[in-house]
């Protein structure tokens, strides 16, 4: 109808996502400075031609950090995404071909685990587990698991009922072999807006989780962290919390704008 | 009538078949992992007879058969045995910290709806042109700002603009009401504009379906203005679609309050949790997730009857 084209949707996530992204290569090779080198002759010193996003109260210099941070928040969020992917294929597929009582029971399961809020579970999970960067990657997966079960469960369930899949189990062909090789390729694309908007969502989790203290631990940082860092100073010194704001909300948008952007086209090829 | 009580009766076996799982998930979920409730009390230098004492009078020697029972009994009487960290009784904490937690809520959610259903009402009414492509741009800019951000950002501008304002300021509702109210605003609205946007996009584009539909051209066609096609007709549609959103948004709403209550350092529930977290406070941890999982099924359960009520199709499905 009237609604913006898949293509401005795609343009505009793709800049964003190519500003974080790019910042997160980048980082891996080089950063302006040491992002855990202290100057005390430089504390919490305003955006200049030496410090583009200005220092901290240890004088270290916020735009290495946040080039930094960038490693954390994009591994988490890619991590997190792929543990969810492979509970959820491996959990949704047998749901969907199987049926009956192993449906039942691991959707009973997945439904109940979405019953938790989200962010909840997670934080249960880490406090318990101990809080570090692989244990959020792990609470993380597993919260979101569910999403994806019941992509993967819907997509099998109908995928059943094609004339090949009827076929290969008249030739007798292992049900384990059908569901890896005939139907998980085919799912793929089906998983594809569930897997960018987890990202999105991820991200979301860990920040809140790495702001409360309860996500990537010192001396590491992710976007999150560091604004948990910067919350004392920040009416003396807001560029420390404006810009990994900045950078986390240029991810997520880049994220949601990229997923919007396959609906609306998976809405057009419908129609 | 019949098939109406039938549908609500079999929601409500349903949403008691939910609650016994969650309690079991939760409970199975304390126990598996490590960590005793009895050390957390006496602290590291307890002797082990001291230990054994502590875990018969906890009940923490049963079989974990009768231990789950017996918690599940707790939740349905609010007992839900003494906090490992503060000596008090769990329910006790949690009810001091609620009036935060539900007054922000309360007042986020009406934020929502007084701001979401004119704005996505004038949208609907041009879609395409200049506003409502600024509303919905904005939308999606909105959406992607985790609230505490948000929050964080606008104790930046609010210090900025207002040399007076000052972030962490906390009333007791019962010294000053106002008080009380007025430093859970600023918090609320930052929980709000993510789910502002939210409610937006779903309640324009339910909107303009329903304009798009034969029955208001029909009515168009009678000669009803369009503010009686829209009160009457159009928004009494919208309402399944947006008593479902509006479920999913409590739900995040209470979620947000969890994380956002921190910034503006105020004792709700989210400060609950991370003091148990903290200590390792295993009846306040289990006791929290429960109700707050409760409460979530709960606003399920009742978006899914309220709807029924409102679209009588969907008992048919």
């Amino acid at each position: 109808m009237k609604n913006p084209s898949s293509k401005i949707f795609f343009t505009a996530g793709f800049i964003l996502l190519g500003i974080v992204l790019g910042t997160f290569i980048v980082s891996l090779f080089w950063t302006p400075y040491d992002p855990s080198a202290t100057d005390p002759a430089s504390k919490l010193m305003a955006p200049s031609a030496m410090h583009l996003f200005g220092t901290d109260n240890f004088g270290r210099d916020t735009l290495s950090r946040v080039m930094d941070a960038s490693k954390y928040t994009v591994f988490i969020s890619f991590a997190g995404v792929a543990i969810a992917l492979i509970l959820g294929l491996l959990t949704g597929i047998p749901a969907g071909y199987y049926g009956g009582w192993t449906d039942r029971g691991i959707m009973l399961l997945s439904n109940s685990i979405m019953c938790f809020p989200g962010i909840l579970l997670a934080l249960v999970a880490v406090a318990v587990a101990g809080p570090s960067m692989y244990n959020v990657v792990w609470a993380l997966g597993l919260v979101f698991a569910p999403t994806f079960a019941r992509v993967c469960r819907i997509g099998t369930m109908e995928l059943k009922q094609r004339d090949y899949i009827i076929h290969a189990r008249v030739m007798g062909i292992s049900s384990p072999r059908i569901m890896s090789v005939h139907i998980l390729p085919n799912l793929l694309g089906s998983l594809l807006p569930a897997t960018v908007i987890g990202l999105a969502n991820m991200t979301l989790f860990e920040s809140g989780m790495s702001y409360l203290g309860l996500g990537v631990q010192p001396p590491d940082a992710s976007f999150g962290k560091l604004l948990a860092d910067s919350q004392s100073y920040m009416t003396r010194a807001p560029w420390l919390v404006i810009f990994p704001s900045l950078m986390l909300i240029l991810y997520i948008l880049g994220l949601y704008f990229v997923s919007e952007g396959i609906r609306v086209r998976s809405q057009k090829g419908g129609n | 009538m019949g098939r109406k009580t039938g549908f609500i009766i079999s929601k409500i076996a349903e949403l008691l078949a939910t609650l016994l799982v969650v309690s079991l998930l939760t409970f199975v979920a304390f126990s598996v992992i490590p960590g005793d409730t009895a050390q957390v009390i006496l602290g590291p230098d307890a002797s082990q007879a001291q230990l054994d004492a502590l875990r018969a009078e906890l009940g923490l020697d049963k079989p974990l058969i009768v231990q789950y029972l017996n918690w599940l009994g707790g939740l349905f009487t609010f007992n839900l045995g003494k906090s490992a960290a503060f000596g008090v009784p769990v329910a006790s904490l949690i009810a001091e910290r609620l009036p935060v937690t539900i007054g922000m809520s309360i007042i986020a959610l009406i934020f929502v709806i007084v701001i979401s259903y004119p704005l996505s009402v004038l949208s609907a009414r041009r879609p395409g042109r200049a506003l409502d492509q600024v509303f919905s741009v904005a939308g999606h800019i909105l959406f992607a700002i985790p609230p505490f951000v948000l929050s964080l950002l606008s104790i930046i501008a609010a210090s900025a603009l207002f040399s007076g304002f000052r972030a962490g300021q906390y009333f007791r509702p019962e010294d000053n009401f106002p008080g009380f109210i007025g430093c859970l605003l600023l918090p609320s609205f930052c929980i709000a504009l993510p789910k502002i946007a939210m409610t937006f996009k779903y309640m324009r584009s339910s909107i303009i379906e329903q304009n798009a539909s034969e029955y208001v051209k029909n009515a168009k066609g009678h000669g009803l203005t369009d503010f009686r096609i829209l009160i009457k007709h159009v928004l009494p549609n919208s309402n399944v679609s947006a008593i479902t959103v509006i479920s999913i948004v409590l739900s995040d709403i209470l979620a947000g309050s969890l994380i956002v209550e921190q910034v503006f350092n105020l004792p709700g529930m989210g400060r609950l949790l991370l003091s148990g977290i903290a200590r390792r406070d295993f009846p306040l941890l289990s006791g929290m997730v429960f109700y707050i999982a409760f409460i979530t099924v709960l606003l399920y359960f009742a978006a899914d009857v309220l709807g029924s009520i409102a679209d009588p199709r969907i008992r048919l499905k």
